[in-house]
């Protein structure tokens, strides 16, 4: 790990005139910047060490619920308003990694974690994430956990998070703070697909740091749900994950939200899919022909080409499932 | 450990030397301080060399009053020299084996005094107390320039860090870049928690902090402060005998093999237990999937956790 100077901030304003300086990277959990920092893909020459800061807290409002920044994973996923009005979340967060990362990590940090590319984290392979303008050994190597939408000809890197999936299908709004002032993003403007771009992987900008993340409690939120097939029974990423949400009245489909994880580059929100369910009756032929619409414009290498396939059927399970506890 | 070695510089010392010395500590756990005529360098097995100056050189030569004479020290926490091994370390190969000689003294002259950990960690506590080996080959070579040819590496720049472990209170002086899990074992002598991948996948190094089970090796040591930090040594409570009940559970149940990766196995199951979220055999599973066990334990460990929460440990 490369030496770095350590600072701890108490207050927002110190953190934020902290983060200003340049080469000043944000600790929140640590889950992925310390490993990534022992791996020396990042190296960042100071760190601010935010834990200090209040911003921990849990606030159901009348129409909505907003998890601090440093809220850890573990008690957004068990916090019982959370369970009861945005049940994907709760699922995504706890199909995520492990009982003690999942003690660690914030959601903002979920937020901003990197890809789990294996030429990423090697930190010798060309790998345009890394070292922009070197290329990118994905194309021509094992894809299995890479993405099959949003994709370039510059990086292929799936995105890891199930936390971003959930909260892509219900609408969540990160807020930003800097010493410019505050603003809020759209989470599914949050994150930016590779383009020519690779190295840049969403809209927050140097000195920026996320303050909360906030999520409309609406009845369709109520009714969702977060599927996720693995490698493995528990403690992977995914291959291919759906947070869904379903209003069904009088056996009618009035609102949908569909998203997918583990396919995109990042979290893949898929409005055909709901368009598509809207108006049709509640059923589980209704949900196959929707999910058919989904990753339309995948472009999957022959290692995960699977991937379209199993997505769209991880949807129409994942409507099922909600439109089964629905009724 | 200390090594007065006047004809030992870092211009004349090649990359395989500095590296036979580093790996020499890391066999140790330990740090040396190399004293040379005119200047003191501190090398540590994953860290550069680096340039302590001349008046820490002056200095160490005055405290422990070798008078230009060659020896390796091997110091206690307080600062103590506990043991001494004067001989001349003219080269690398002399100042290797006086390294292994005061080692080989240490550990067979006192058996009853002394662990290798309690060696290991007798040498890493001591801070400065890392062999000195300095002495310029500038002198051997009748090179008058003291200065070292290589520019030092800049100062890391170290905290003061107050660690509450297992409800003691442990000042260390640290980078910023150590870990919490190399703090606990190569600098507070609690090597039961163990590294594993050292990347947070394997769960060997699961401590408690705030009574919450997490992964020393990916939280930093001067993150850690200010909050209770438990260890497996640490784990049995008051009355509760020199074992926590998982403990005697996993003994009772056999719920290892090699062992390697049992005290995360233990610190994560007291805490899944605690959590009370797991059920059924399949969400113990699931909440235990952070640990992992190359030997295949795992039907053990399971019967284990189940006995413990209900209090059949015994």
């Amino acid at each position: 790990m490369n030496p770095f100077t350590y600072v701890r901030p108490t207050s927002e304003q110190e953190a934020l005139a902290a983060l200003a300086e340049p080469g000043a990277t944000a600790l929140a959990g640590g889950t992925t910047l310390v490993d990534l920092m022992r791996l020396e893909v990042m190296r960042p020459a100071k760190i601010v060490d935010i834990n200090g800061l209040p911003l921990t807290k849990i606030e159901t409002g009348a129409s909505s619920i907003k998890l601090g920044a440093l809220a850890s994973n573990t008690d957004v996923a068990y916090h019982p308003d959370v369970v009861a009005k945005l049940p994907a979340l709760a699922d995504a967060l706890r199909s995520g990694a492990s009982g003690q990362i999942r003690n660690m990590a914030s959601v903002s940090g979920n937020l901003l974690q990197r890809t789990r590319c294996s030429y990423f984290r090697d930190n010798v392979s060309p790998c345009n994430k890394r070292a922009p303008g070197s290329g990118c050994a994905a194309l021509e190597g094992f894809t299995r956990m890479h993405a099959v939408v949003g994709t370039s000809r510059d990086c292929i890197a799936a995105h890891p998070s199930d936390m971003c999936v959930a909260l892509a299908a219900l609408d969540a709004v990160v807020h930003l703070k800097s010493r410019a002032g505050e603003r809020t993003v759209k989470l599914v403007e949050f994150h930016t697909v590779p383009d020519d771009h690779p190295n840049v992987e969403s809209v927050i900008q140097p000195g920026e740091l996320v303050t909360a993340i906030e999520i409309p409690t609406t009845p369709v939120a109520a009714k969702s749900r977060y599927v996720k097939v693995r490698d493995r029974a528990s403690y992977a990423f995914a291959l291919a994950s759906a947070a869904v949400a379903l209003d069904v009245q009088g056996g009618t489909i009035k609102d949908a939200r569909v998203a997918l994880g583990g396919v995109g580059t990042k979290p893949w929100r898929e409005p055909a899919v709901e368009t598509a369910l809207v108006g049709k009756p509640a059923t589980p032929e209704t949900f196959a022909d929707a999910a058919k619409l989904a990753l339309a414009k995948a472009d999957p290498r022959p290692d995960n080409a699977f991937k379209v396939e199993l997505a769209r059927r991880v949807i129409a399970r994942a409507l099922s499932l909600v439109a089964g506890g629905s009724k | 450990m200390l090594a007065f070695a006047r004809d030992w510089s870092p211009p004349r010392a090649t990359a395989i030397e500095v590296r036979a010395l580093r790996s020499h500590l890391r066999g140790l756990g330990a740090e040396l301080v190399i004293v040379g005529a005119h200047q003191a360098w501190r090398l540590r097995p994953d860290d550069d060399l680096f340039a302590l100056g001349e008046l820490a050189a002056r200095e160490l030569h005055r405290h422990h009053g070798t008078k230009g004479e060659d020896a390796v020290l091997v110091l206690d926490p307080a600062g103590e020299v506990v043991f001494e091994h004067r001989q001349a370390l003219v080269d690398h190969s002399t100042l290797l084996a006086g390294l292994t000689a005061a080692t080989e003294a240490m550990l067979s002259s006192a058996p009853m005094l002394f662990t290798r950990r309690g060696f290991v960690s007798t040498c890493v506590v001591s801070g400065f107390a890392t062999v000195v080996l300095a002495a310029c080959h500038q002198k051997e070579h009748h090179d008058p320039d003291p200065a070292p040819a290589v520019a030092p590496t800049p100062a890391p720049i170290e905290l003061d860090v107050v660690l509450d472990v297992n409800g003691v209170k442990r000042p260390l002086r640290i980078e910023p870049r150590v870990s919490l899990l190399d703090a606990l074992r190569e600098r507070l002598n609690l090597p039961g928690t163990k590294k594993g991948c050292d990347m947070g996948q394997c769960g060997a190094c699961t401590v408690h902090i705030d009574g919450k089970r997490v992964l020393s090796c990916l939280t930093l040591a001067a993150a850690a402060q200010g909050k209770p930090i438990t260890t497996i040594e640490g784990l049995a409570g008051p009355g509760q005998g020199d074992l926590h009940p998982v403990q005697k559970a996993f003994i009772a149940h056999d719920g290892m093999q090699c062992g390697f990766c049992t005290p995360g196995q233990i610190m994560s199951a007291a805490a899944v237990i605690k959590e009370n979220r797991a059920t059924t055999d399949d969400e113990l599973r699931e909440e235990m999937s952070g640990n992992i066990c190359r030997c295949g334990a795992y039907p053990n460990i399971l019967a284990a956790i189940k006995a413990a929460r209900g209090g059949q440990a015994g």
